[in-house]
């Protein structure tokens, strides 16, 4: 199953069950305009589903396992999968092309310099 | 206004479930990320950033080891120079 794609419960987060924080932690929008806005649509807005809607889902989903993500970084980035994975996807991409490029630099600076080495030591001679 | 709320009433019970019933398999036809995409993306994502913290520490033991030359990464000083060797070597083996 796929562990870091999936809709959990945010119990660590959670006011009552902790949907309005899984969801937060899904999409990575602030936890208090979750609550805000679907307790806007329920009062205000009346829509009063959304409370069963709200258990149905406390119901339905698992809890967040403890440990998913290493650190702040790695939950950022797979809040950017869920929400648009090419993007994500590119970001890799151009991370590693980054990389290749400073490993580049590095290359050239050592042959450079050894050419210059090899400079000194013909005018040695 | 009986009229009124037989018009409200076919909307919300044709309506409703056809709004919900078109997102759900537009949805469905979205591309999904597979178990093995995930995988792959997790493993690139970590490697990407193992491989940053190494070259990190590469760029900082030459840095320390050469502080004439300035930061590493960004500087121009012995590029174009190189890229001119680079040019004229490729000249002599033409000829």
């Amino acid at each position: 199953m796929a562990v870091r794609t999936k809709f959990y419960l945010d119990k660590e987060d959670a006011k009552w069950k902790g949907v309005c924080a899984g969801i937060a932690d899904f999409t990575g929008v602030e936890t208090l305009w979750v609550r805000l806005g679907v307790a806007g649509l329920t009062v205000i807005a009346q829509q009063w589903w959304i409370i069963v809607a709200y258990l149905v889902i406390a119901w339905v989903a698992e809890t967040k396992p403890t440990g998913l993500y290493q650190d702040r970084e790695e939950a950022k980035f797979w809040q950017g999968v869920r929400s648009n994975p090419k993007r994500s996807t590119g970001e890799v991409r151009s991370k590693f092309r980054e990389l290749d490029r400073r490993l580049a630099d590095i290359e050239l600076h050592y042959t450079s310099r050894n050419q210059r080495l090899a400079d000194e030591i013909d005018s040695l001679r | 206004m009986p009229f009124m709320a037989g018009v409200v009433a076919i909307a919300i019970v044709i309506g409703l479930p056809w709004l919900i019933l078109h997102y759900m398999t537009k949805w469905k036809q979205a591309p999904k990320m597979t178990d093995e995409d995930e995988r792959l993306l997790d493993d690139m994502h970590s490697l990407a950033r193992r491989l940053e913290d190494r070259v990190a520490t590469v760029e900082r033991i030459i840095a320390a080891d050469n502080p004439d030359l300035g930061r590493l990464s960004g500087s121009q000083d012995y590029r174009p120079s190189l890229d001119k060797g680079r040019d004229t070597y490729r000249l002599e083996e033409r000829n």
